[in-house]
């Protein structure tokens, strides 16, 4: 009897597995190259419906269904699952951090062979973004080199210059906390890994590296402990705040001048034009602090690139909207104009030098060009394939140590420590110990 | 069985049985039994299909592990066997007590309060004093039927410094904000949430097991000079002792799967980690850090939890009740 039952549970089992299995020919069962086509197309970006729309008016062949799969963190997640249940959409944006995970778990397609054409549009760093031993996984769609969008009339009226490097930084902080403490200079909380990652780069750090095939960790390497160090120095005192970014209360604070900056990258204007499109001309936008005055050289943060997945009928015309979208003088400009992002490719940085500036800052009359310096002079950044276990770990390790008054870089240390044994127990080749 | 064979039995007096008496009994028996199961079969379809296949899955996944393959620094990863590994580190995982710990916290405040206000509010509700029943009951009830994510994005506002009234009121009176978000409050805001959306439902529950109560009790109750206070606490709350049972489980179970309110407000807040409580850990195993089979192993674990402590409060119940109107 309990054999039988053990017996017929199984065949539930494979049941339920043939059940998943067939739901992968959902969606359009043509499978040939003929004929007009229809592929899904998940991303979250603003702006990008029309420009969906656009494609799709002078491509009948080839249409594009657009689905806002919500923010970089939830979208990874649902592709994960979508790609798992054999449903995932044919294209999607996929954040740069996230994409050597999304490898690892074989959601996007190789798509070296469609797209080696457009490889000239990029520059080698951005192009080096989406290639992983020569593969090319995903075309490029906005940079984001880090900088830094200030109040400008707020500074004015405090008398604090724009701070360059990131000792100025502290103290215009600390000035400014200590003229009015409900007044922040900015808030640097502990979810913002992408943004600790990329000043650690920027001190000398370098949180994953690839060498004769073997990888070693640094997010506990000294620049990036000594950065730990000078932030945990001025959140104690006073001179940013570890509260959330775009909450209600953050969104409140940017709206009604307590939040004065946030140091971050070229997407930022259209993300705070869309949460206070009150404060409109109040804002500019100028390099990311520095650790040596003079320098220039700063990392990434964020950035997308659009993927076709494994799961896709056409691959060929998915590659062939993906690099129109985003490779195209047409797409690109269109990135630029109607997205309010910075394109990856070089004709959409091209076009932006003869662009109107973003909505926040109609003023700054030379945003583009300042964009441009730049993004002339990045550092390049590798993503390990367990980013996710980074990130997580090192957001609840550091809000503990900003709760309980203990040093930020045990919360550098503690992530080191996860990814390291994350990695090992993936089976990678890791030199560290 | 008796049922069908006995009008054959009746029928034939010979001493011999006829060959084809069986054979006909089989055909009968055949006929009589399909249609209960044709009764059955969307109900056992959909259990199999929505219940049984995934809770099968997942046993079977939580005995799974990744397994990188193929050259490359990235390389791919395959589903391979692991046995009791996943279940060995997510026992050995420091923060799943630390979760546990918090929904502790957690119970303690909800599960009494939520019990005694649908207590209250269900014996006032049945008091004969009390005017605009039907109102009071429909407005207290109203907040179930809130979606738990809009209630907790809703309370949510009304807990960051910025826009909530209430801290709007203690700022004016100089006293600065109320920390809603911040540790221990926390416990006590998200607790208010579930208070909030599931207290009516429980109310209803207890309510109705007081309407089933016999007037007479309380007519003899009353004739014995037992005044309404009396009534309640002596007649009604025994009484009702099997409603408050069955909604003290609903409770505890909700408490162990708290999730919706701590993931919503997690955002707003520093202070609700990715493995705040279990159901958060699992969350993040699986979508997060793309390690299923772990997230399945720590479901498996959470719901045999959630069986034993369901099994110890009904035991414990039915000892303290026993002979009882359960």
């Amino acid at each position: 009897m309990r054999s039988r039952i053990i017996a017929s549970l199984a065949t539930l089992a494979v049941a339920g597995l043939a059940l998943t299995g067939c739901s992968s020919g959902g969606g359009d069962s043509d499978a040939s190259d003929s004929g007009p086509v229809t592929l899904s197309f998940w991303s979250w970006a603003p702006g990008t419906k029309q420009i969906v729309d656009t494609w799709n008016k002078s491509h009948p062949d080839i249409q594009v269904k657009y689905t806002d799969a919500g923010g970089g963190n939830d979208s990874s997640a649902k592709l994960l699952t979508a790609s798992r249940a054999g449903n995932a959409p044919d294209l999607s944006a996929v954040e740069y951090t996230t994409l050597p995970a999304m490898i690892v778990a074989d959601v996007p397609l190789d798509i070296t062979r469609y797209v080696k054409d457009v490889k000239k549009n990029y520059t080698k760093g951005t192009w080096d973004q989406t290639t992983f031993d020569g593969h090319v996984y995903a075309v490029p769609q906005d940079v984001g080199p880090m900088a830094f969008p200030y109040r400008w009339d707020k500074l004015k009226e405090y008398n604090i210059p724009v701070p360059t490097t990131w000792e100025d930084f502290d103290k215009a902080g600390v000035a400014i906390h200590n003229a009015d403490p409900k007044v922040s200079l900015a808030s640097l909380p502990a979810d913002q890994f992408g943004f600790y990652g990329g000043v650690a780069t920027q001190a000398g750090g370098s949180w994953w590296s690839i060498k004769d095939g073997k990888w070693t960790v640094g997010i506990a390497d000294e620049a990036s402990l000594k950065v730990a160090d000078f932030f945990e120095k001025m959140s104690k005192d006073g001179a940013i705040t570890t509260e959330p970014l775009l909450t209600p209360e953050w969104n409140k604070q940017v709206n009604d001048g307590t939040m004065l900056s946030w140091p971050s990258a070229l997407w930022a204007p259209g993300v705070i034009q869309g949460v206070a499109p009150e404060t409109d001309g109040k804002w500019e936008l100028g390099p990311l602090p520095q650790w040596t005055a003079g320098d220039t050289a700063v990392a990434y943060q964020g950035g997308s690139g659009v993927i076709v997945t494994k799961d896709s009928k056409h691959p060929k015309q998915a590659a062939e909207f993906a690099k129109w979208y985003n490779a195209s003088e047409e797409g690109a400009t269109l990135l630029l104009n109607v997205g309010n992002v910075y394109p990856a490719a070089i004709s959409g940085q091209e076009a932006a030098k003869s662009s109107k500036p973003p909505a926040l800052m109609p003023q700054q009359t030379d945003y583009y060009s300042v964009a441009a310096k730049i993004a002339s002079n990045t550092i390049p950044v590798t993503w390990g394939p367990d980013f996710n276990v980074a990130q997580t770990t090192f957001t609840d390790a550091l809000n503990k140590a900003i709760q309980n008054g203990t040093p930020w870089r045990n919360a550098f240390i503690a992530t080191q420590n996860a990814v390291v044994k994350d990695m090992k127990q993936s089976g990678y080749k890791v030199t560290n110990q | 069985m008796p049922l069908v064979t006995s009008p054959e039995s009746g029928a034939t007096t010979s001493a011999v049985p006829r060959r084809s008496t069986p054979v006909r009994v089989r055909g009968r028996r055949h006929h009589v039994h399909l249609a209960p199961y044709l009764f059955v079969a969307p109900a056992v379809v959909l259990f199999v299909v929505f219940m049984l296949v995934p809770i099968v899955y997942a046993i079977w996944l939580s005995f799974q592990t990744y397994h990188l393959v193929g050259g490359g620094i990235l390389g791919h990863r395959e589903q391979v066997f692991a046995g009791f590994e996943n279940y060995g580190s997510v026992l050995a995982d420091p923060n799943l007590i630390a979760g546990f710990g918090r929904l502790g916290i957690y119970g303690l405040i909800a599960v009494p309060l939520n019990l005694g206000l649908a207590l209250l509010f269900a014996l006032l509700l049945d008091a004969p004093a009390s005017r605009a029943k039907r109102f009071s009951r429909t407005a207290i009830f109203v907040p179930y039927a809130v979606p738990g994510v809009v209630a907790a994005l809703l309370w949510g506002f009304m807990y960051l410094p910025g826009t909530s009234p209430f801290s709007y009121i203690t700022q004016s009176l100089g006293w600065g904000d109320i920390p809603f978000l911040e540790n221990p409050g926390i416990f006590g805001s998200l607790a208010n949430i579930a208070i909030w959306g599931v207290v009516g439902f429980n109310m209803i529950i207890i309510y109705t097991s007081l309407r089933g109560i016999p007037s007479e009790m309380y007519e003899a109750a009353r004739l014995d000079g037992a005044n309404e206070l009396q009534i309640a606490l002596r007649v009604k709350i025994p009484l009702a002792t099997p409603a408050l049972v069955l909604t003290a489980i609903f409770s505890l179970i909700g408490t162990l799967q708290v999730y919706g309110e701590p993931t919503t407000l997690k955002p707003m807040t520093n202070v609700i980690s990715q493995s705040w409580v279990p159901l958060m850990m699992i969350y993040r195993d699986a979508f997060l850090t793309d390690n299923l089979p772990s997230a399945a192993a720590l479901s498996v674990v959470l719901a045999l939890g959630t069986v034993v402590v369901s099994a110890i409060v009904l035991l414990l119940a039915n000892r303290r009740n026993s002979g009882g109107v359960a």
